[in-house]
């Protein structure tokens, strides 16, 4: 019987890190936000609770609440100096609650898409 | 009633078997249905390299209604659920899952008659993941003023239209108290209207212990998308399992009637997979589209198999085949 804890703290293998872009979450009653290229930062898809709104099939009834999550993702490799300049860009024109970096690890993305 | 004109979403795994044995009772119910026949799923991905292609959503979004088999979806890797991306495609955000108790199947309750209404696009649903740090992983739940109204609007409408007593709201407002506190909010709120039907709420835990010890106490379930999804599987085992599970998936403009089980894959191609879900899952939609002495009588001629208990499928005790049991329903049906 195991009478006391015995493991320690668990470790994951780590990876290597890659910054690839950007999820910003945008409130706007004017509907799907529309951008303009930030630098490297370039539009990917817009998503209101998780659905894709922009590009693509759009069914009248999605977009429910003024919250989008914009994806912008890198289009070379790219510093936390241009991710500050990127974000006070887009201050300038949109009210955004959170932004959140996407980050690669390894090979493999460490992030969602949307539906 | 004139000719109905409808998607038919066969799936994969069993779903294509189960499927037409639902197409064939269906059509032995006298209701008049033209049935597009449209891909979905694994095999469709590696065809066509889209779950969902562009003829499918097509013809669902012109026909407004869909009845779907199940497909598969991968754990943990690989591509996204076909079933949860045409629920967001089509904003189909009441979940609605009867679980009804079938008399001949033999259970320790005497009674079991609760509806689940799951809101079926937000919560943890969402799909907003990220991994944070190469050693935390985060997923967003949210949860929606809009959307939680909704679904509280549709449970109390559908409970009135059909002469249910009582809804209770299932959260876990005591921990989480900004996401399931704005469900249980809007909730309350939608309750105010209905005040000819009894409301309250129950924090998730004790309503999985409650379901398991005294089934009969409850009549209709309002559940965000993750708590709906398990207990809606619980209440279809306290029934009879997952093949008597029917549900329908009802947005303001297009509707998917779906069994509650997967596609069950190494089953596929053997034909003794019991079609009862999907089956009940059509006599759903037909009440969806007003098809009522249609849907009376595929209901009646089912029980009237499963109390004969002769041709059963293997879940339910018998050796049947899918099509031996989908026929003995379609003699049935001509006698009741």
């Amino acid at each position: 019987m195991l009478t006391q804890a015995t493991t320690g703290r668990a470790k994951r293998p780590s990876q290597p890190i890659t910054l690839v872009g950007m999820d910003v979450y945008i409130i706007t009653e004017d509907g799907i936000p529309q951008f303009d290229d930030y630098g490297a930062f370039k539009i990917e898809f817009v998503s209101n609770r998780g659905t894709k709104v922009w590009p693509g099939y759009v069914s009248d009834d999605l977009m429910l609440v003024n919250w989008y999550r914009c994806r912008f993702k890198a289009t070379k490799a790219v510093t936390d100096a241009e991710v500050d300049v990127f974000l006070t860009a887009l201050s300038k024109k949109w009210k955004w609650s959170a932004a959140q970096k996407l980050w690669n690890y390894g090979d493999e993305a460490g992030f969602s898409k949307a539906y | 009633m004139g000719k109905h004109v409808i998607t038919m979403l066969p799936g994969e795994g069993t779903g294509p078997e189960i499927c037409e044995a639902t197409r064939r009772v269906i059509d032995h119910s006298g209701v008049e249905i033209v049935w597009e026949y449209e891909e979905i799923g694994l095999d469709c991905l590696n065809e066509h390299g889209t779950l969902l292609p562009e003829k499918t959503i097509k013809s669902i979004a012109k026909n407004k209604i869909a009845i779907k088999g199940p497909t598969t979806t991968p754990v943990g890797t690989g591509h996204k659920s076909a079933n949860v991306t045409l629920r967001k495609m089509f904003d189909l955000y009441a979940n609605v899952r009867p679980a009804k108790l079938i008399p001949v199947l033999k259970r320790p309750w005497d009674k079991i008659d609760i509806l689940t209404f799951r809101e079926n696009t937000e919560d943890s649903y969402a799909a907003i993941e990220h991994m944070v740090s190469d050693e935390v992983a985060q997923c967003l739940k949210v949860i929606t003023w809009p959307g939680s109204v909704r679904i509280a609007e549709f449970a109390f409408k559908w409970a009135k239209a059909n002469g249910r007593k009582k809804i209770q709201c299932v959260h876990k407002a005591n921990i989480m108290k900004m996401t399931d506190g704005l469900f249980l909010e809007a909730f309350r709120e939608v309750a105010k209207k209905y005040p000819e039907i009894e409301s309250g709420d129950i924090i998730v835990d004790n309503c999985s212990m409650q379901l398991v010890r005294n089934p009969g106490q409850f009549d209709c379930l309002v559940l965000p998308n993750l708590y709906g999804d398990i207990l809606s599987d619980l209440c279809a085992g306290l029934v009879g399992g997952l093949g008597f599970a029917p549900g329908a998936n009802i947005g303001e403009n297009v509707s998917i009637f779906e069994a509650v089980h997967g596609s069950a894959p190494k089953y596929a191609g053997m034909k003794k997979v019991n079609p009862s879900a999907v089956l009940l899952s059509g006599v759903m939609m037909l009440r969806w589209i007003g098809e009522n002495a249609a849907a009376d009588k595929i209901e009646k001629g089912m029980n009237k198999v499963l109390a004969e208990a002769k041709t059963l499928t293997y879940d339910a005790g018998g050796t049947a085949s899918t099509d031996e049991y989908a026929d003995a329903i379609i003699r049935a049906m001509d006698t009741v």
